[in-house]
């Protein structure tokens, strides 16, 4: 955990970005001069309501999008560099899972493209599928398995280059609470085998508290940072942490983030 | 990413660019098969496109005369074929008893060759005009049929849902929902048999009507080569009433169905 | 979720409702109740039986007494299956010659049209006003073809291949662009992520997300190269189906005309289905096959 190291060391910094879309009639900003880091093996949330541009952000990250100004380094370098070397995986909201492909086939996806031999990585994808619990499955189709179970593909098949980072936007907000609960816990299972550095977008409070080691709270219209906020994680079964008072302590502390802003917006929008 | 770039850029400038690329080789090839390949009678096989371009000035009120003529004919088969289309999608929508009673007609119907029919509708009717409206109403029909048909039956579940809990009737929910979600479905099949419903009015003149762009292409053929300036110039003004009738229905579409997502400023692209 | 299919696959064509045997998936028609499931008797009997009452209705003149035709304008349908039995061998051997026709110009014109659209996808600025432009190929009346055609390839089968692979190219081509071209962002970034080539992306994610709206092409073209290679018989030929049609039509022998008509549409019926059965083989993941 972070706490245990004396000095964490930056993966990503995140400098003065700014970002601006459409054209010159109808520019709609979406971040002004956002700055962060994010630590080595991390778990940071990116939090705020919709229209703060956390997704633009993550996008910004993973060189989907060019910031308009500001810079991001991944690890000293461009994040084009970092995408070029497969240094991360992402998963979306919606598990974008090739509907043409099985289960296997399509965890396979980014070893293919990496072009890594194909009796590699049959044993690597077993392995994923194995982490996952889906090893019965490995044959089915994406249409043949549940909404939680195509994101589970969906992780498997980010983490199967084992790449340092993981990019996660809003991930499980599509699936009903007793599936998003369990694949939270499972998330932190793989967190604590793999070590990534995870950086996790949301819009639900419990969900940042939960799993994050930082939560970034950002406000909306442009999107900025508002704070950071430490998550003092308690060791110990994370079953146990939902019902600890640190939990509803830090829950607290970040909704206050959210209720002071929210009433300046009411002055604002009268 | 990449579709971003095609979007913000005009399109007519690209298409014209390549038109006028094509004119080139077009000159170039005809230069070639006239100046190298030394074939007998080279215009016959491909003549300049200049000459042509200035058969099609010199003759251009008869060939615009009769190519109205054609375009008049066509439309209104066209608008009565469409008409037909879309009372069949809609009745195939109501009961499914119809839409698989007539579903493998319908695909048969197609497999009929037009040509074929012309003659004989030629022989019952003994009207040119009319024959010509025929037929063009007859190859419109069924693009237009399954593409509305699959419009129809694209409307998403909880749109259903969401009408059925208005206590909406059956009238409704055509005219508020399902009829506006087949409109981009029946565009499409307006696209496609546009340009059919031309062809079929020209195979009709070809057929020995007294008037149309095809009686000039089929006399301006029987006159040998002396006449291929000519025949090139009737094959591209019946190109042009093809592109005309495309291009009308894509400026209707434009402004009938907006919120497609194709006519989006950003193209569905991400935020 | 959204399938790659329904997004790839929107442009028309005959297909969903045209699939008389299939229990697809449940069908959003809650306003019917349970109208949705699907009878096999249902789903073949009605079509069966309606096509029995046309034919009768024809063979007992209903159509001639409505219309005000007679027999030499329209012969019915046992005059026309006795021209078929006495003609059987030559029709059989013309059906072949226009069949090779039908086949070969398809297959080389959507061939063509795909790999228009390939190129055309790897350069979408450029390549959209190309496809645009070979979209207006599809307003050249086939019959203005004819001609040329014979002049460049003679009167042989290649001419009408010829004719039929100019009518199925831009119909292919605009139609596999369109699959090639709207995939949904969010499967682009994937590929993005994994730093895949222009070409990966083409391999993996573009051309089979194409393939519905491909073998929806191929439908359309079947159809329309069996009209080509007749309408090029018609003008160009001393053999096949379209040369006997407008032969028997000048000769007013009009029961074996329209045996050429009948057996073209027999013809169209077989490829189409030949093409659906083609289209479930490839692409067995696609929407309109599942069944849950």
């Amino acid at each position: 955990m972070l706490s245990d190291e004396a000095v964490p060391s930056t993966e990503i910094a995140v400098e003065r970005i700014s970002m601006v879309f459409g054209k010159k009639d109808h520019e709609v900003e979406a971040l002004r001069d956002v700055s962060f880091e994010i630590y080595k093996n991390e778990f940071v949330s990116l939090l705020g309501p919709s229209g703060c541009g956390k997704s633009t952000l993550l996008r910004l990250m993973a060189d989907l999008l060019e910031p308009t100004s500001g810079r991001i380094t991944i690890g000293q370098e461009h994040p084009r560099e970092m995408r070029l070397r497969r240094k991360f995986g992402i998963v979306f909201q919606n598990p974008t899972l090739f509907e043409w492909r099985t289960v296997k086939d399509n965890i396979e996806l980014p070893l293919e493209v990496f072009g890594i031999k194909k009796s590699e990585y049959s044993k690597i994808s077993d392995q994923l599928l194995e982490m996952v619990g889906l090893t019965p499955f490995k044959h089915h189709y994406p249409w043949q398995l549940s909404g939680g179970m195509q994101q589970r593909v969906a992780i498997a098949r980010a983490l199967s280059l084992d790449p340092p980072i993981l990019f996660m936007d809003e991930p499980f907000s599509a699936l009903d609470e007793f599936t998003k609960e369990k694949l939270q816990l499972d998330l932190l299972e793989i967190k604590k085998k793999t070590n990534k550095t995870i950086v996790f977008v949301t819009h639900s409070i419990p969900e940042a508290v939960f799993l994050s080691d930082r939560v970034i709270v950002l406000s909306s219209h442009p999107g900025r940072v508002h704070s950071i906020l430490n998550m003092d994680r308690e060791e110990g079964s994370p079953s146990l942490v939902r019902q600890s008072g640190l939990f509803h302590e830090m829950t607290a502390a970040v909704r206050k983030c959210f209720y002071k802003e929210s009433d300046s917006l009411d002055g604002q929008m009268v | 990413m990449t579709g971003r770039w095609s979007r913000g850029w005009s399109g007519g400038a690209v298409v014209a660019l390549w038109m006028v690329l094509l004119l080139a080789l077009w000159e170039g090839a005809a230069w070639y098969i006239a100046n190298v390949a030394q074939v007998t009678a080279p215009a016959s096989k491909l003549p300049y496109p200049h000459l042509v371009l200035g058969t099609l000035r010199e003759h251009f009120r008869p060939l615009l005369e009769q190519g109205a003529i054609t375009f008049g004919n066509s439309i209104t088969g066209f608008v009565i074929g469409s008409a037909v289309g879309c009372a069949l999608a809609v009745v195939m929508s109501l009961s499914r008893t119809v839409e698989h009673t007539l579903s493998p007609y319908m695909v048969a119907s197609q497999m009929v060759p037009i040509i074929g029919l012309a003659p004989i509708v030629y022989g019952i009717v003994h009207d040119a005009a009319l024959s010509r409206v025929l037929m063009a109403g007859y190859v419109t029909f069924f693009p237009v049929t399954i593409n509305t048909l699959r419009g129809l039956q694209s409307v998403k579940q909880e749109q259903l849902e969401l009408m059925r809990s208005y206590a909406a009737n059956t009238w409704a929910l055509y005219t508020k929902l399902k009829l506006k979600a087949a409109l981009p479905g029946l565009f499409a099949g307006l696209k496609l048999s546009g340009p059919l419903a031309i062809t079929a009015s020209i195979i009709v003149e070809l057929m020995g009507a007294p008037d149309g762009v095809g009686v000039l292409m089929i006399s301006s053929l029987y006159y040998g080569t002396s006449q291929v300036y000519m025949f090139w110039s009737t094959v591209l003004v019946s190109v042009a009433i093809g592109l005309v009738l495309f291009l009308l229905i894509s400026l209707a579409e434009r402004l009938i169905t907006p919120w497609q997502p194709e006519f989006r400023a950003n193209g569905g692209e991400p935020r | 979720m959204k399938d790659l299919a329904a997004v790839s696959g929107q442009t028309g064509g005959p297909e969903s409702s045209l699939q008389p045997l299939e229990p697809a998936a449940p069908k959003a028609d809650i306003h019917r109740g349970q109208a949705s499931r699907r009878k096999f008797p249902a789903t073949f009997c009605l079509p069966f039986f309606f096509g029995l009452m046309f034919l009768l209705t024809w063979q007992l003149e209903g159509f001639h007494r409505l219309f005000r035709l007679e027999h030499y304008q329209l012969p019915i349908p046992s005059a026309i299956a006795a021209a078929i039995l006495d003609n059987a061998p030559m029709l059989w051997s013309y059906s072949l010659y226009t069949g090779s026709e039908i086949l070969g110009g398809c297959l080389a014109g959507s061939l063509l049209g795909l790999i228009a659209a390939a190129a055309a996808s790897f350069v979408p600025r450029a390549g959209r006003g190309a496809i645009t432009l070979m979209a207006s190929l599809n307003a050249i009346p086939i019959v203005a073809l004819a001609p040329v055609m014979n002049n460049w390839f003679g009167d042989g089968v290649a001419s009408k291949m010829a004719i039929v692979s100019v009518m199925t190219m831009a119909t292919m081509a605009v139609s596999a662009f369109k699959g090639l071209r709207s995939i949904e962002p969010p499967y682009l970034e994937l590929m993005s992520s994994y730093a895949a080539g222009k070409l990966q992306t083409f391999a993996k994610l573009r051309f089979r997300s194409a393939l519905p709206a491909v073998f929806t092409a191929l439908k359309i073209n079947m159809s329309t190269s069996i009209i080509g290679a007749i309408v090029g018989e018609f003008f160009i030929s001393s053999r096949g189906l379209g040369f006997l049609l407008s032969d028997q039509i000048k000769l007013a022998n009009m029961p074996l005309a329209w045996s050429c008509i009948v057996i073209a549409a027999v013809m169209g019926i077989i490829l189409y289905y030949a093409v659906q059965l083609a289209e479930r083989l490839a692409i067995p993941w696609h929407a309109a096959h599942r069944r849950r």
